[in-house]
């Protein structure tokens, strides 16, 4: 039994401790297994890179892995979005939810320790996948205009450190770190004491951390999956990358709740209509990023200027075309029509159907960002072949976030029991 | 005399139609359950008026869920085909004009007009529908004429159930709501 003063509502028969807490050790064996396993598959793509087992280059072996850390880590960006919107808005409905929106939050800064093993590798091999930390490319006349966003202070030159781009790093990590950790730290406080200022600090925080965070965010994007190509910009990628992130982090906390729903948990606080504006928060994010990437292919397209273009030429070779009307279909087309209906939005065991589907979507879509990129200096694009190493190291990273998300749901109190809105989370319904 | 619903027309002494009967309530809650009453007893043309929504009533009233979002996913769908149509004719069929080297059908160049008028079919039809199923423009209404009435916009809740319902009879209609609670019951000319 977790100990949780009962103060205001906490006699409300939703807020029974069985309902909003697991049995004491309730699935550690699961997640032990699922971070266990996740982390020798991750282990082993990278040792498949590194050793050339099944000729498969590091810069393969390394973007699989890569894929796998930015999908989580939008996940949590998500996830960590919505906590804090829902903070400085005071989204009373959402009084429920908020411990899940917390624990899929929680796995950012190890996304961020995926972010920065990777930048370790690529600078002990001198830029497998960061071209532009490779000394082949550092006569590039774009390279050399654009250094400074690498290297300042320092000088672009062969061996030297990129400082900026380090130092960049070190303020995400440090950033999130401290956003998750003391927004998840004044909730569980509250849980034990019932003190309602404690709301109010959150708040005053997210109110000067959001927009630090979109910051964040954008220029995390810039320098882990932009930079992948040096010679290209998009000033929409940012956003690009927080649509996604807002979607599957919904779906993931979605997905969550609807775990502790069908487990019998939380019944009564977590209802059809939360999953009803759930759907609806999903709805409206893969509306955004269909408008998002559709407006950057637009531009280009239109443009029609060489060094812009080579996005979406490294992105119309074998396979790859196919994967981005796949995205087009399954990451708008299918949701769209999916979730425009009430019945489906409300209904548990469709939503998580969707969910998982969300999911799958995000991570072809941070794919197809990514990997298109290994071969492209090559000139011959073997396509989607040997996807089964992108399928490994994808597969091991979303093991150890889900591993570490079954540990986190089950070890705490499921429902933050003392948030001064909670009589209107309990209360909550769609009234139209 | 027989109405088009099979009922009868009411008439007061002075050779009046009736519209309804107009029931005054004191509290969002008593009018709740009155609601509820007025529904499980089978009226089907009957409202309620309050100076403010009162949430959950919709329920108490056993209203049907709006078929407007049908029509305008419909209208949305239309707008963006004929959007694409148009263009599509316009572009590649009467009048072909090369633009910057591209086909004559470019969908690229032709979605964003596609999603307005997708937007703009859908937002006219939202708006009229709603127009058209609230029984808009009413210039009109029997209710009004009672002094008492005008609480409803001030502190007062009321249910007024008409006389064309099948249900309705004078006496019945009126025990009724006297047994939900009102405080006061008045007979409503045309």
């Amino acid at each position: 039994m977790t100990a949780v003063s009962h103060t205001g509502m906490s006699h409300h028969p939703a807020l029974r401790s069985d309902n909003i807490t697991f049995a004491p050790g309730a699935g550690g064996g699961v997640s032990m297994g699922m971070m266990g396993l996740g982390l020798v598959l991750i282990i082993a793509t990278l040792g498949i890179g590194f050793t050339s087992a099944g000729h498969m280059p590091l810069a393969h072996a390394l973007a699989a892995v890569h894929v796998g850390v930015m999908s989580v880590a939008a996940i949590s960006i998500g996830a960590m979005f919505f906590l804090m919107v829902f903070h400085l808005t005071g989204a009373g409905w959402t009084a429920t939810l908020r411990r899940q929106f917390e624990n899929v939050a929680a796995f950012l800064p190890f996304a961020w320790i995926g972010m920065a093993v990777l930048l370790g590798i690529e600078l002990a091999k001198g830029g497998v996948q960061f071209a532009w930390l490779n000394t082949e490319h550092m006569q590039n006349p774009v390279l050399i205009a654009k250094s400074g966003f690498y290297y300042w202070p320092g000088k672009m030159q062969p061996g030297a450190l990129p400082l900026f781009f380090i130092l960049r790093t070190l303020i995400y990590g440090a950033f999130w770190t401290f956003l998750v950790t003391r927004l998840r730290s004044l909730s569980l406080q509250q849980d034990q004491t019932g003190d309602r200022a404690l709301t109010a600090k959150a708040k005053f925080m997210c109110a000067w951390a959001l927009p630090l965070f979109a910051l964040s965010i954008a220029f995390c994007a810039f320098d882990y999956l932009m930079s992948l190509d040096y010679s290209f910009f998009s000033t929409m990628w940012g956003v690009y990358y927080f649509a996604g992130a807002a979607f599957s982090g919904s779906a993931v906390v979605t997905l969550v709740l609807a775990r502790l729903v069908k487990a019998g948990k939380v019944q009564g606080a977590v209802t059809s209509e939360h999953f009803h504006d759930m759907g609806k928060l999903m709805f409206s994010f893969t509306v955004f990023w269909a408008y998002i990437s559709f407006c950057q292919y637009f531009l280009y397209w239109y443009a029609n200027i060489p060094e812009e273009t080579a996005f979406y030429v490294h992105r119309s070779g074998p396979g790859w075309k196919a994967l981005g009307v796949f995205l087009m279909i399954g990451h708008f087309g299918l949701p769209f029509v999916y979730l425009v209906s009430r019945v489906i939005k409300k209904n548990v065991n469709l939503i998580s159907l969707a969910c998982v589907w969300f999911i799958i979507v995000h991570v072809a879509d941070i794919f197809w960002i990514v990997r298109p990129m290994t071969y492209a200096a090559e000139g011959n694009d073997p396509g989607l072949s040997g996807i089964w190493l992108d399928l490994l190291g994808i597969g091991g990273m979303l093991l150890v976030f889900g591993g570490f998300l079954v540990k986190k749901v089950s070890s705490g109190v499921l429902v933050a029991v003392n948030d001064p809105y909670i009589e209107e989370g309990l209360e909550h319904r769609n009234y139209v | 005399m027989a109405n088009s619903r099979g009922g009868r027309v009411y008439v007061t002494e002075g050779g009046e139609k009736i519209y309804g009967i107009m029931a005054e309530f004191a509290t969002p809650a008593d009018l709740y359950h009155a609601a509820e009453k007025v529904r499980d007893a089978g009226y089907k043309e009957w409202d309620t008026y309050t100076p403010f929504p009162i949430h959950g009533m919709e329920d108490a009233m056993g209203v049907q869920r709006t078929k407007l979002p049908v029509a305008v996913f419909a209208a949305a769908m239309t707008g963006a085909g004929l959007a694409m149509l148009m263009q599509w004719w316009m572009s590649s069929v009467d009048y072909k004009l090369v633009t910057q080297g591209k086909p004559y059908f470019s969908w690229q160049a032709f979605v964003p007009i596609t999603f307005e008028l997708g937007v703009l079919f859908s937002a006219f039809t939202a708006l009229l529908g709603m127009i058209a199923l609230n029984k808009l423009p009413m210039w009109y209404h029997p209710l009004t004429k009672k002094e008492r009435f005008l609480a409803s916009s001030d502190d007062k809740f009321f249910v007024a159930i008409e006389a064309k319902d099948s249900k309705f009879d004078p006496e019945r209609t009126r025990e009724l709501l006297q047994k939900a609670g009102a405080t006061s019951i008045e007979l409503v000319e045309e």
